[in-house]
């Protein structure tokens, strides 16, 4: 996207990079010293850490109950004969779930803030829907919301739509109550655009739809990719609420193991698994912040 | 009512291992009843023999919930007699040497009857199902009820008459996390297609209802009353029972109290004389007559 970006004007990013602190890990402590003083200070925060849970009282009875190998891995294998399910095999249903999430929210969002923003006088009862729509699933819980579907649209016994699996329902939910948080998201981008963009590119003789797919939308999305980004890593955790409709997700089935065997391990993987999901999506996140913030101070210089 | 009792009989183990893992001396409160030991069980089990037991020098103390429910007390009122745990308290107290009109009663908050400590009464009588996890924080008594795991469905769905061991495979069961009628169905029946797990019971009944699951299993008492009274758009019905997998009811006692002794040998009396199974006939006549199937 650099390239069509009006703000960089094609600068070596990397000429700026030691002028001011960035998000990254290490990226502020430079030489030899700042190295031994970050290694020295990060091993006693750690081991100040673990001092804490392995001084405890309770510290064996913790470790058994939520740290204990055996029941970690038996919970991530899973074993219904035993009367417990797989947590490494149910991630999967999440994983697919906020997939196909993602795709839908990105597009119903987008077209509800363009609703918000339009300024047509004959859109105004839309608008008002919109609107109306956009504060009633920001402010509803999500949970209620995957409650209200999972339970009452299988209750109205309508053909096909009462049918559907607990997954689809959850799916709809989560789209729902996240497009309106995502359609704000896109409306502070869309803001963020000045005006004069639209009037230079209306002058140039592009019409009113035209500038906002090849002039508009392409500033106003680069410019809200890390919020984004960070509702997604929110989305992917709240899968896990889908699991109130009775189908066996992640956190579902770790909870039946604990329920079974009285060991909470299993919430343990279940929780390193959503760690490996959402990880390399929140440093991604940081990339792509930093990469913004060396090409804003590459177009102020 | 039964469905309160069986909600007791797994939900609260759990909330007792959590306790154990927060009080660290659980489960080695063991000891005796006033300042006697263990070794006391050896005393006779005659009246006078096990006076110096009781809570109450003269007096049988039972306790139970309040309000406490039919079939197992009629009209909350535990001193009438009536009702199968009612008559059961009374049965063995005239074993113990007591006359109705030395049982006392007392009310005793369920989940206070299952943690360690003291307990304001010589047993607990409540529909608390055995297991493991309470069994070491609290003494029980050996079984004077076994409880029976069945099935419910909505009126005129396959299960209900096509139920044998090949075909119970076949459908999609749900039942609420942590009970033993999940177990059932995990361990048991062991169906094809992944069951769906609530977090309560009323969550699987309304999955039930709207035909999101063909059918729920759970203990009999549990699932006549769901079955009667709860789930009724459509019409459900107890389909079948299955036979006792060695859950059962027991009385509670402080743990250690050597009268549990004396209480299982008026037990085993009342077995072998017929005598609970007479009372089981008169108050819990309407579990008895569902058909047992086989897993």
């Amino acid at each position: 996207m650099d390239s069509n970006s009006p703000m960089s004007p094609g600068q070596p990013a990397g000429s700026f990079a030691g002028m001011g602190r960035g998000p990254g890990l290490f990226s502020s402590y430079r030489g030899a010293r700042a190295a031994l003083i970050s290694t020295i200070s990060t091993i006693v925060v750690l081991a100040a850490l673990a001092a804490v849970f392995l001084l405890a009282a309770g510290a064996h009875a913790f470790e058994h109950t939520f740290l204990s190998p055996t029941d970690m891995w038996r919970s991530f294998i899973g074993n219904p004969k035993q009367g417990y399910y797989s947590v490494g095999a149910a991630i999967w249903l999440n994983i697919r779930m906020f997939l196909v999430a993602e795709v839908l929210i990105l597009a119903l969002a987008l077209f509800i803030a363009l609703i918000r923003q339009s300024t047509g006088p004959a859109l105004f009862p839309i608008r008002i829907l919109a609107t109306g729509y956009v504060d009633f699933f920001r402010g509803v819980p999500l949970i209620l919301v995957i409650f209200a579907l999972g339970f009452g649209v299988p209750a109205l016994s309508l053909p096909f739509i009462s049918t559907q699996p607990d997954a689809v329902y959850g799916v709809m939910a989560l789209v729902l109550s996240y497009s309106a948080y995502v359609s704000e998201v896109y409306r502070a981008g869309l803001n963020s655009v000045h005006q004069s963009q639209v009037s230079a590119a209306r002058s140039l003789g592009l019409s009113q739809g035209t500038a906002l797919r090849y002039v508009v939308l392409p500033q106003a999305v680069r410019n809200i990719i890390p919020p984004l980004l960070n509702d997604f890593i929110s989305l992917q955790k709240d899968t896990a609420l889908v699991g109130t409709l009775g189908v066996i997700e992640a956190n579902k089935a770790a909870s039946i193991y604990s329920e079974t065997v009285f060991n909470f391990s299993s919430f343990t993987v279940a929780a390193i698994l959503f760690l490996i999901l959402t990880i390399p999506l929140a440093r991604f996140t940081d990339r792509l912040i930093e990469r913004d913030r060396r090409r804003r101070l590459a177009g102020g210089a | 009512m039964g469905w309160v009792g069986m909600r007791r009989s797994l939900a609260a183990a759990g909330a007792v291992i959590v306790l154990c893992g927060a009080v660290a001396a659980c489960g080695s409160s063991g000891g005796g009843n006033g300042g006697s030991t263990a070794s006391a069980s050896a005393t006779s089990c005659s009246k006078s023999g096990i006076q110096h037991l009781l809570y109450k020098q003269g007096v049988l103390t039972v306790a139970t919930d309040n309000p406490a429910y039919p079939p197992w007390f009629i009209k909350n009122t535990p001193s009438n007699g009536k009702g199968y745990e009612s008559a059961v308290a009374y049965a063995i107290a005239a074993k113990l040497g007591f006359p109705k009109s030395k049982v006392v009663w007392v009310h005793e908050p369920f989940n206070k009857a299952i943690i360690p400590g003291p307990k304001a009464f010589d047993f607990d009588i409540n529909e608390v199902s055995v297991t493991p996890q309470r069994a070491q924080v609290v003494t029980f008594s050996n079984s004077y009820y076994p409880v029976q795991q069945a099935i419910v469905a909505r009126k005129g769905t396959p299960i209900v008459t096509k139920h044998s061991p090949a075909q119970l495979k076949t459908y999609l069961y749900g039942d609420q996390n942590g009970t033993t009628g999940l177990t059932y169905i995990t361990t048991k029946i062991q169906p094809t297609k992944q069951p769906k797990v609530f977090d309560t019971l009323a969550e699987a009944g309304a999955a039930l209802e709207a035909g999101r699951i063909d059918a729920l299993v759970t203990d009999t008492p549990t699932a006549q009353y769901m079955a009667g009274y709860q789930l009724k758009h459509p019409q459900t019905v107890l389909v079948a029972q299955f036979p006792t997998v060695g859950e059962h009811y027991g009385l509670v006692f402080k743990k250690g109290n050597p009268l549990v002794t004396c209480v299982n040998k008026a037990i085993a009396s009342l077995q072998s004389d017929g005598g609970l199974t007479a009372l089981q006939k008169k108050y819990l006549g309407i579990y008895l007559k569902f058909p047992t199937i086989q897993p």
